[in-house]
């Protein structure tokens, strides 16, 4: 068995997990090939295959993919409180024009 | 690590469109639907929350079985701020309950009415002044005593309810003579276990459709038809300009509740030109709806969705440290 290809199981995940990862890989052009399965819908694991080029070890693709989820979930995260924010915001000063011009402002055919 | 994804998918915007202490309307941008999926799942799933989990029936004459009444009362939904402080308890192994375990009574006395009465979840006494039901009036219970006016401050404080028109969550109906007391035990767990622990009533997305018209094509109908074009999507899609005598994309916050269903390709192909409008589904915009059950505020739902994904992540990757470091002794020996 060579470093370069390896069948990795995720004990208590499921797609969620599955899915995420084998996109994240099949994204690294040093992946000749990613895909994952659910041996059994009753049994919570999944696989996850991880062949590579050569360039890296299937380990460490599989790390960079774990590490890309992480900053993607970061990121998200940000800038949902981000949104938030500048909803609250704006319906603050919706509102307020609201008010101005006596509820006329969200008028709607 | 080498930038290998490109940017795009790495940094997805969102914009939050509709946002009340119930629903939350967002969109997703500028990402895959892996990412989207599974931050559906996790939302649906995976978020943690409380609900009742364990019940002493001390006394019970009503008309339904002891254990329908403990399932009645695992499905209504506790307001679960707290649950973030709290620990599963199938992974807790030290000895203070108070980390696993929140207690509620719910003792509705010999009920002494001509008329029957419901046991709702207002009638439920909580031990701990964090988590209550939800929309939770004792004030509305069948003793409506005591301790009341305490709840409904607190009620207020966390923010906007729709005050004590909304009843409580109806667990048993008695008549006269009859008695309910049990003592009940709430605790935290995820949506994967059993669905009363879910934060969402539903967690959806939808695909942004893309929607050209070909100009062309559409210059060789007539009036009326453009009309009947126009009337015939069930969802307003397109709007027949009068100034301009040309059918217009509707405002795009229309098009996105398309639910396509084809309607106005169909009218399309019956008036003979088929091709005359382009709908396609892009695949990297998504609109999210989350319907909380009360449980979570609806911008705390998602946002915990993120960090139970991301510790997911971590927590592989550690895994993946202690696999690589064994592998590496194996070599060495």
């Amino acid at each position: 068995m060579s470093v370069y290809e390896k069948t990795f199981t995720l004990k208590d995940e499921d797609h969620t997990m599955g899915n995420a990862i084998r996109y994240m890989l099949n994204k690294n052009p040093q992946v000749a090939l990613a895909g994952y399965s659910v041996p059994h819908p009753m049994e919570r694991s999944v696989n996850v295959r991880v062949q590579t080029t050569g360039e890296v070890t299937a380990t460490a693709a599989m790390r960079d993919a774990l590490l890309d989820i992480i900053s993607v979930c970061d990121h998200v995260h940000d800038t949902f409180d981000l949104a938030i924010e500048e909803h609250g915001e704006k319906n603050a000063t919706a509102m307020e024009t609201d008010v101005a011009g006596k509820g006329g402002g969200s008028k709607k055919k | 690590m080498a930038p290998t994804t490109e940017p795009k998918q790495r940094s997805p915007s969102i914009v939050v469109q509709e946002l009340t202490h119930e629903k939350i309307r967002f969109a997703l941008l500028h990402t895959d639907t892996s990412v989207a999926n599974a931050l559906r799942r996790v939302i649906i799933a995976e978020v943690p929350t409380l609900a009742i989990d364990l019940v002493d029936v001390i006394e019970n004459t009503s008309c339904l079985c002891d254990e329908f009444i403990a399932h009645r009362l695992g499905l209504i939904p506790l307001l679960s701020e707290k649950a973030v402080e709290m620990e599963f308890p199938y992974d807790y192994a030290g000895d203070d309950e108070s980390v696993t375990d929140v207690h509620f009574e719910l003792n509705t006395g010999i009920c002494a009415s001509a008329e029957t009465v419901d046991v709702t979840s207002n009638d439920l006494v909580c031990y701990d002044p964090r988590v209550a039901p939800v929309n939770y009036h004792p004030g509305e219970s069948i003793k409506g005593k005591g301790g009341a006016m305490e709840f409904e401050a607190q009620a207020a404080a966390r923010g906007p309810d729709d005050g004590p028109d909304i009843p409580g969550v109806v667990i048993v109906k008695l008549r006269r003579g009859q008695q309910i007391n049990m003592r009940c035990v709430a605790r935290k767990g995820v949506g994967r276990d059993h669905a009363k622990w879910q934060p969402v009533a539903t967690a959806t997305y939808r695909f942004e459709p893309e929607i050209t018209i070909n100009e062309e094509l559409m210059a060789t109908l007539t009036e009326e038809e453009k009309m009947a074009f126009v009337e015939s999507s069930p969802t307003a899609l397109f709007r027949y300009d009068e100034a301009t005598r040309r059918v217009v994309v509707d405002a795009p916050d229309q098009a996105r509740s398309y639910g396509y269903d084809g309607e106005c390709l169909k009218k399309a192909e019956e008036l003979g030109k088929p091709g005359l409008v382009d709908i396609r589904a892009k695949e990297d915009a998504f609109h999210f709806t989350v319907e909380s059950t009360g449980a979570l505020r609806p911008e705390e739902i998602v946002v915990n969705a993120l960090k139970v994904l991301e510790r997911k992540m971590e927590v592989t990757r550690g895994e993946l440290d202690i696999l690589e470091r064994e592998q590496d002794e194996q070599v060495a020996m």
